[in-house]
């Protein structure tokens, strides 16, 4: 749908909604904002499709306390200027529910907008943990945190009881955060830490790192960065016979550490999110979406599925349709979703998102461990 | 006994990453000696002959060859010969039109030429790390206790005695070539070698060639060590030489030698014994710390004011 156009419909919408408004509510506005257009669209449709099919078999269950689910979508385009713009439209249409934004970026000056104007969000893709860092009421996710992975990954770790583990970093906010969670859950669960020390991203000799690494005569080495470091790792620990498996968060799952380090990445545990649309509870679902013609394998369709249904699920909870019961509510209560068990913590974060260990192949494949 | 191995461990590596500095940081500081410019494109041409041996390589392997002496020495040519006529052809394009104008122009003019190849590179070949194949593989080990032994690989063999033939190579030609006699009174006075028929501008070409032969070398020597490339990894590599050229005294070829090896083992001890963390901080405050009580580094010779 072209800009123009769009503007014409939604001034009849806002129109209708004014005519409308004196009498009784009939029916429940969801707003949907991501980006429709831009560089990361395709995330964007994975966020459409999944909210549209939880609106649609709401409705077709017979809706919220008798009402119909209504969304109303707006393009982001994933710019924050842009955000702003699709918050004040919500405000203007009277949303006060909104699934949305995809980009952590985007999210966070409208997650302003909507606190300030009372409309409750939730986040089917932001992954940044400073949106939920500034004590707002309205504010939630249905997808975790950067800083969720190390413990995922530390707790594995302690599970094969390991005598000792060294954890690496490359000095940057993504990679030290995660380092420095793993090295606290694993302290916590009794393991000893051997080594915790940072690298300069951009390096390509690690010798020395490797050489310390094999004194120290570790079992396992967690690497908290991105890929292209700890390919080269990889690599030279293996050219100098260094026995540990090594680990990293989802930085490093992508095929390009192939490249990098070859043979020697077969072995190597990453943390990443799990495939939704694999779980044998949400087969139905996924055939729901086959049916349709969509793809329910992308990461944000199940989670922008579960962010609308949550919305649904505390509005019955809370028996109103005033976002700050439904917050409560949501905060209150525990739902079944089809990414899991969703329970929230006060900020607004999920009490635990599930990210998966799996094993990665020299082939680019990975297979699940646990 | 375990203490040992670990040091000489780290000291193999040391002085491996260290002959790499000085094979780059000839480049600079003939540079320097010559015309007493800094070239901050050199490390850029060191990422260029990677690439150039990178591919070389991948055409071989295409045709079915792999014969390895026959690869290496393949690869080492195709490297030098497009290395050595980029740094020409720099020399030509960005330095001698702004030969002996106030010494900053050349300066920024280099820093251009850096940005310049960085991008070019990022646009034909893709900003993405490229694999390197590892052709040369296996080491062998020595003083096996339970835990720790000390391993050195021929791969690292084969960089310190490249490094160390090269060098050899090159003293010999400054010292009893004709070139390395002009290059030498180039680089005592350059308008006083003018006037007795020194082709001053070859000369100045010849330097730059040499420079960019040998960061290829070293390209081709660090692609296969480390096992991938990509556009940016001439920056960093450069930077640390430059740092070597002038712990060394830049301007002096033997200070280059010694100035990488310090600096190579330097930051391997660091990291070994400290933190990963404190090696750039090391390596770095050791320069400083020469510049305050040598300022003209450590093999280089104080400057005769020219009357």
């Amino acid at each position: 749908m072209s800009t123009p156009v769009k503007k014409l419909v939604t001034a009849i919408a806002t129109s209708v909604a004014v005519m409308g408004a004196g009498h009784a509510a009939a029916e429940i506005k969801i707003g949907i904002a991501g980006p429709m257009t831009g560089p990361v669209a395709q995330y964007g449709d994975m966020q459409f499709s999944g909210a549209r099919m939880a609106i649609e078999q709401i409705n077709a269950d017979g809706g919220v306390k008798g009402e119909k689910l209504v969304g109303v979508e707006y393009d982001d385009v994933c710019d924050p200027k842009q955000a702003v713009t699709v918050a004040n439209n919500m405000v203007n249409e009277g949303v006060r529910f909104v699934v949305g934004h995809l980009c952590s970026s985007s999210t966070q000056p409208a997650s302003d907008i909507y606190e300030d104007e009372g409309i409750l969000m939730v986040t089917p893709a932001s992954t940044s943990p400073d949106i939920t860092e500034r004590g707002y009421e309205l504010v939630f996710r249905t997808i975790g945190l950067d800083s969720m992975q190390g413990p995922v990954a530390a707790n594995y770790l302690i599970s094969q009881s390991p005598e000792r583990v060294a954890v690496v970093h490359d000095k940057q906010q993504y990679g030290e955060g995660i380092a420095t969670a793993v090295r606290d859950t694993l302290e916590e669960g009794g393991v000893e830490v051997a080594m915790f020390e940072g690298i300069t991203a951009g390096d390509k000799d690690f010798s020395s790192l490797v050489t310390k690494l094999r004194q120290a005569d570790v079992d396992y080495v967690y690497y908290g960065g991105y890929h292209p470091e700890l390919g080269l790792i990889l690599r030279q620990a293996k050219q100098a016979d260094l026995d540990a498996t090594f680990m990293g968060p989802e930085g490093v799952g992508n095929k390009d550490i192939n490249t990098i380090a070859g043979e020697a990445a077969e072995g190597l545990l990453v943390t990443l999110p799990p495939s939704f649309d694999e779980k044998e509870e949400n087969q139905e679902l996924v055939k729901a979406f086959e049916e349709k013609g969509e793809d329910p394998s992308g990461p944000f369709v199940l989670t922008s599925y579960a962010a609308v249904q949550l919305i649904a699920e505390g509005i019955e909870a809370a028996d109103s349709t005033d976002p700050f019961d439904v917050a409560e509510a949501l905060r209150d209560g525990t739902f079944q979703t089809p990414i899991g068990t969703v329970e929230y913590d006060s900020k607004g974060d999920m009490e635990s998102f599930e990210f998966v260990v799996y094993e990665w192949h020299s082939d680019g494949s990975k297979t699940p461990v646990n | 006994m375990q203490d040992l191995l670990y040091f000489i461990q780290q000291l193999i590596n040391g002085l491996t990453i260290g002959s790499t500095y000085a094979l780059i940081a000839i480049g600079y500081t003939m540079v320097y000696g010559i015309i007493g410019m800094i070239n901050f494109a050199h490390g850029e041409i060191y990422m260029i002959g990677a690439y150039t041996a990178l591919i070389a390589i991948t055409g071989l392997a295409a045709l079915g060859i792999a014969w390895l002496p026959l690869v290496l020495i393949v690869a080492l040519i195709c490297a030098m010969l497009v290395s050595s006529s980029m740094g020409w052809a720099v020399e030509r394009v960005a330095y001698r039109p702004v030969r002996g104008k106030h010494r900053l122009i050349p300066l920024i003019s280099a820093i251009g030429m850096s940005i310049f190849l960085q991008n070019y590179v990022h646009l034909a070949q893709g900003s993405r790390n490229v694999g390197f194949p590892a052709l040369i593989e296996g080491g062998f080990q020595f003083g096996a206790t339970d835990s720790f032994q000390t391993s050195i690989s021929y791969m690292q063999i084969t960089i310190f005695i490249t490094t160390l033939v090269c060098m050899t190579i090159l003293s010999l030609f400054i010292s009893r070539s004709r070139i390395g006699r002009a290059c030498r009174a180039v680089s005592q006075d350059l308008g006083m070698a003018n006037l007795l028929g020194i082709d001053t501008n070859r000369i100045i070409s010849a330097t730059f060639v040499i420079g960019a032969a040998l960061a290829a070398v070293a390209g081709l020597l660090l692609g296969m060590y480390y096992g991938s490339i990509d556009p940016l990894f001439g920056f960093i590599a450069g930077l640390k030489a430059f740092t070597a050229a002038v712990l060394g005294g830049i301007g002096s070829i033997p200070g280059a030698m010694l100035g990488g090896l310090i600096l190579g083992v330097a930051e391997s001890m660091t990291s070994g014994y400290l933190s990963g963390e404190y090696k750039d901080v090391v390596s770095f405050g050791l320069l400083i710390l020469i510049l305050l009580f040598k300022p003209t580094g450590l093999l280089g010779k104080p400057e005769v004011e020219k009357i």
